[in-house]
């Protein structure tokens, strides 16, 4: 009985093992058909409009090793994290200070879902005009975009708190401050870091967009300034590198989602 | 004996405002009084929706009460304005709810020492204190285990110890064994008995079952269909210590049980 219970096992587990494997073969293979097809359409449409991969690929050599493309990458991190900061913490902290305030949230709310609406890039303009040119219109423009998912998320993830947990935690002798560090905190966890899914990437695609408009460096100054000069390499070349970007992000997301969460029941618990 | 009681409830009232119309409001609890001595299992039994829960609630101070007070050590605590409610009553009434509240992404030892952790009071002492009560409730070995991996027996346990494991002088329970099948509840049950009579906390024990509130109480409190109030009060003299699956063959236990069946309606 219980050879063969293994021998099943076995044969399920191999089973399985070559459907991953014919998953990665897949992956590898669109890889590939993607870049041949990028390849064929660059031939097709002429170097003006879209650039030889293998030009792009040289140029991002080129660029790293004489540090040159470093520095773009660089000035659009420091713009993304700052400004993802800023828009975070005030994404976190304003859902905790309202928890406290019931009546100034009911009156508040509308306010802040209707904000929710405004057309961010379309503020632009007048950042610009209020802050300069410098970095600070650039922030205000990340700030907002990163606070509006993360808010949202954690504004909803408070209303979810389970009061059972809450009520047992005060009878325990907990403070206020230990509930919200404890009990709300790990409680709205999961809600957080589905919003830093969306806050996270676009965090980067704003700091682009505001280097295209203002700024001397960056990836969205390397694209807008090929652009001018009819380099349509060095504009793949911003676009493969964000995305780049973006990808390595997401992926470092993803590992610290399973690091906070690994006390959750994961899918193998859940087959009986 | 002593004559005065621990805790002690007076005229206690709970409304809820009813959905239909302004005026009319249900009561829940009207005019409730007893009183707990000290060390005393009390045992609470009543119909459900009879407001148990309510009642451990307001006790406990989660909710606030629409009149009436609740003494602790005769002094009056002021529970019927929710601003001013002191859950807990600085951790000198534990509360063990029907639910187990685990914290689910603490492990059961971190879920059993939360309490002793928000106090403020983790050292070696109370850490091997709640060492030997995970070992007294059989749950050593599974120190590490996260709740969703633990039976729902095994969850009630984490969720007993650590209300018994700071220690508060009353501890209120409100149908902590409702939800189990009959066979750990008789093992929970005797588990419960074992640890009370080995520092004589005071209990008050709420559950829906006659033959629960015989076998834990000294006594047991009959309430009636809402607006709840005392329908009877039974001295239970079966001595102590008690054997849970053996009670029934008591020669007590077959008239408590008829009289308190009586009265429960």
């Amino acid at each position: 009985m219980t050879t063969q219970d293994g021998a099943l096992d076995l044969a399920e587990s191999t089973k399985v093992k070559w459907r991953q494997y014919a998953v990665t073969a897949g992956r590898i293979g669109l890889a590939v058909l993607l870049l041949l097809a990028w390849k064929i359409g660059a031939e097709r449409a002429g170097p003006l409009y879209v650039a030889d991969p293998v030009l792009v690929a040289q140029r991002i050599v080129t660029g790293i090793s004489s540090g040159e493309l470093l520095y773009h990458i660089y000035v659009t991190l420091r713009l993304s994290v700052i400004g993802f900061a800023i828009g975070c913490f005030f994404g976190v902290a304003l859902p905790f200070v309202l928890r406290r305030m019931p009546r100034v949230t009911n009156a508040v709310e509308p306010y802040i879902m209707a904000s929710v609406g405004v057309p961010k890039y379309a503020l632009v303009p007048l950042f610009i005009l209020w802050f300069g040119i410098d970095d600070a219109p650039k922030l205000w423009l990340i700030g907002f975009l990163v606070f509006y998912p993360v808010f949202i998320a954690v504004f909803a993830g408070i209303r979810n708190v389970d009061r059972r947990l809450v009520n047992m935690a005060r009878v325990a002798g907990a403070s206020e401050a230990m509930i919200s560090r404890e009990v709300i905190w790990n409680s709205l966890l999961s809600f957080f870091m589905a919003s830093l899914k969306i806050a996270l990437p676009r965090a980067v695609s704003a700091a682009i967009i505001g280097e295209f408009l203002v700024g001397d460096a960056g990836l969205g100054y390397l694209i807008e300034y090929s652009r001018q000069n009819f380099d349509t390499v060095g504009v793949f070349v911003g676009i493969v590198v964000a995305t780049a970007l973006v990808l390595i992000i997401n992926a470092a997301l993803v590992w610290l989602d399973r690091r906070v969460n690994a006390w959750r029941p994961t899918e193998r618990d859940m087959q009986i | 004996m002593s004559a005065q009681p621990l805790l002690e409830v007076r005229d206690l009232s709970k409304r809820f405002a009813s959905r239909e119309s302004r005026d009319a409001s249900l009561w829940v609890i009207k005019d409730l009084s007893f009183s707990v001595r000290d060390g005393e299992f009390l045992t609470i039994i009543g119909p459900s929706g009879s407001g148990k829960t309510t009642l451990l609630n307001m006790i406990a101070q989660i909710d606030a009460a629409s009149g009436g007070e609740v003494r602790f050590k005769s002094e009056s605590a002021p529970i019927n304005d929710p601003k001013s409610l002191n859950p807990g009553l600085s951790c000198r009434i534990g509360y063990v709810t029907q639910e187990d509240n685990l914290l689910p992404w603490r492990t059961t030892l971190q879920n059993v020492l939360f309490p002793l952790t928000v106090q403020g009071r983790l050292n070696d002492e109370t850490r091997a204190r709640a060492a030997e009560l995970i070992r007294h409730v059989g749950l050593a070995g599974f120190e590490n285990h996260y709740p969703h991996e633990l039976s729902g027996g095994m969850r009630k346990r984490a969720s007993l110890i650590r209300t018994l494991v700071y220690d508060p002088p009353v501890i209120l329970m409100d149908e902590p064994f409702g939800a189990l099948d009959a066979q750990t509840r008789a093992v929970l049950q005797e588990d419960l008995l074992r640890l009370w009579e080995m520092g004589r906390k005071t209990i008050v024990f709420v559950t829906h079952d006659i033959g629960e509130a015989i076998a834990l109480g000294d006594r047991t409190l009959v309430l009636s269909r809402a607006p709840a109030k005392v329908a009877g009060e039974h001295q239970i003299t079966i001595p102590r210590p008690r054997d849970i699956r053996g009670i029934m063959s008591h020669p007590d236990f077959g008239p408590l049980y008829q009289r308190i069946r009586a009265q429960v309606q």
